[in-house]
């Protein structure tokens, strides 16, 4: 258990108990995450509490994350895979201001909870790690179906074939499915969820998984999780295989690899250096530095 | 001869109704709102037999209940009271009794339906072929070139240039929206097929072609089909066997052609010889 009231003792001039949010308002988070966990990819409705900042910047992540920080706990905040995102940086201060014992991490190995903004970490998770998903919009019927009691309605009846109708036109216009994120995903066989902005390439990571993956969407005041050991199948047709970004070069049809480690199975990001030229480097700031570090070690 | 849809006293009141709606309603009043409750009765009382590979026809002037009836048989909208059993498969489905589940499930599965307004019935914001998809991925075929082919084969066989099916409808004439709208009817194989004033709205020569590709899908697939209709011409083609609505009640019911001949109801005989 975590300590139930520290209020006005975690520092000089405190005015927040442990973890920033009221005991009730932690109590209805856990409570909504076992739901959650026990409806593999049902999107429990909670009441998202209001943050010092604002709904859209990470606001239900950051809830999960403070109803599940204890202070024996490490902390990782990621942003699009770097730890040093304005956006990442701030909210492991604020982690750090208002859990006094938490530990922040830049290292996904050392990691208890990690909250992440749209990627999951290359490194495989372990069973004692929890990743927590920012989710802008958690309804992935929303693109076919306006209305909200329907869209519940349809998640009931596990009626997706409009889903299905999009992949369709896809295929119809250019041959391909050309959904890059937010892939539509079959969890354990009935719920399909919007596993949140991650890319193509992350989306396999998510079935049969040994850590707990959690979601939070802070304006739309939903939860849901894919728990360890369950099937998350992205959703596409029998005789079209679902593919994940190759980093092929186009006219030479090699792999590109990352600029500084090297690596050539990891999620790479694309930019121009300096003189213009394009170069790829580890979209997962941790991994490549844990890559150079053994390089390093090994020279 | 076996029954495949057997409908059973079906009643739709609009409003609080009282106990009175349907004795103060009905062709003896000439009307069908309720004076005591200010509730319309759509449908009062409605039982009917369809067979197997029958064509009926419901016949009647606008607001006399018709497609009131067929919406409810396609769970477009939920009756007062009565049954009505779905002779599918070597089981009797109650219609009314299902969950909605399980009604949605029949419906994509084993029914089709045409409306009158090609808008209702196909989503303009997808292709033509998107929209027979649609029904082929709601009876659970997951691969992309049987579909494909399932589309094409019927898009030809409603005379739909295959060389359109990844058009959106919207860009169609009406006539081609509304074979598109029967492709998509007929692409699960449903036996059970609904029609609610197809060829309303349609000029006269694609009328015709209409009710002439419906005919030959009829005797190839042997599908049962409920007309719906206030054209005289459509039934005499169509059917074998009318019912004529008025006010909410079936007032007549037989043979078409002993229908048109010979007319029993004042109201029929009125239709009939003011048929242009």
């Amino acid at each position: 258990m975590h300590p139930v009231d520290t209020m006005g003792q975690n520092r000089e001039g405190a005015e927040y108990g442990f973890a920033f949010l009221d005991e009730d308002a932690k109590r209805e988070l856990r409570r909504t995450i076992f739901k959650a966990v026990c409806i593999p990819g049902h999107q429990v409705p909670y009441a998202s509490r209001e943050m010092p900042i604002a709904r859209g910047f990470g606001t239900g992540g950051m809830q999960l994350t403070l109803a599940l920080l204890g202070p024996d706990d490490t902390c990782k905040v990621i942003d699009q895979g770097a730890d040093d995102s304005v956006n990442a940086a701030n909210i492991r201060a604020f982690f750090a201001l208002t859990c006094p014992g938490v530990t922040g991490t830049l290292r996904t190995e050392e990691a208890s909870v990690i909250q992440t903004r749209h990627r999951i970490p290359e490194l495989p998770l372990r069973a004692d790690q929890i990743l927590v998903f920012q989710v802008p919009y958690p309804d992935p019927l929303v693109v076919v179906e306006s209305n909200a009691a329907k869209r519940r309605r349809m998640h009931g009846r596990a009626d997706y074939a409009r889903l299905w109708v999009k992949l369709y036109e896809d295929m119809v216009a250019f041959d391909e499915i050309t959904i890059s994120h937010r892939y539509p995903t079959r969890i354990n066989g009935h719920y399909i969820i919007d596993p949140s902005p991650i890319p193509r390439f992350d989306v396999p990571k998510l079935h049969q998984a040994e850590c707990l993956y959690l979601f939070g969407a802070g304006r739309e005041k939903r939860i849901y999780a894919v728990p360890p050991h369950t099937d998350a199948i992205p959703i596409t047709f029998n005789d079209v295989a679902f593919a994940v970004e190759s980093f092929r070069d186009k006219t030479t049809g090699k792999r590109h690899v990352c600029r500084r480690c090297g690596a050539d199975d990891s999620f790479l990001d694309e930019f121009p250096d300096n003189d213009g030229a394009r170069v790829f480097q580890c979209s997962d700031a941790a991994w490549c530095d844990m890559r150079l570090e053994r390089l390093e070690a090994a020279e | 001869m076996k029954p495949i849809l057997d409908v059973e006293n079906l009643t739709r009141i609009h409003g609080p109704g009282c106990p009175a709606c349907l004795e103060v309603t009905g062709p003896e009043h000439d009307t069908n709102i309720c004076r005591h409750c200010g509730s319309v009765v759509a449908v009062a009382d409605a039982s009917l037999r369809l067979h197997k590979g029958e064509v009926l026809g419901i016949m009647g002037e606008s607001g006399s209940g018709k497609s009131s009836l067929v919406k409810m048989l396609y769970f477009d909208d939920k009756p007062t009271s009565g049954r009505a059993i779905f002779h599918d498969g070597g089981q009797a489905h109650d219609l009314f009794a299902l969950n909605e589940a399980q009604q949605l499930r029949l419906r994509d599965m084993r029914m089709g339906m045409v409306y009158q307004n090609p808008s209702l019935g196909l989503n303009f914001d997808i292709s033509a072929g998107g929209n027979i998809a649609e029904r082929l991925l709601m009876s659970d075929e997951l691969s992309y070139r049987a579909i494909r082919a399932k589309a094409t084969a019927l898009l030809t066989r409603t005379e739909v240039t295959p060389a359109r099916m990844d058009e959106l409808p919207r860009n169609f004439s009406g006539g081609m929206q509304q074979r598109v709208q029967i492709a998509r009817a007929l692409s699960t194989g449903a036996p059970l097929l609904l029609l609610d004033e197809v060829t309303t709205g349609l000029d006269l020569s694609v009328q015709a072609r209409i009710l002439d590709l419906i005919m030959e899908l009829q005797e190839v697939t042997g599908v049962s089909m409920l007309v719906v209709t206030h054209d005289l011409g459509v039934v005499r083609h169509l059917t074998t066997r009318t019912i004529v609505m008025k006010q909410g009640r079936i007032i007549e019911a037989g043979l078409t052609d002993q229908i048109l001949e010979d007319p029993q109801a004042a109201y029929t005989q009125q239709l009939v010889s003011s048929a242009l």
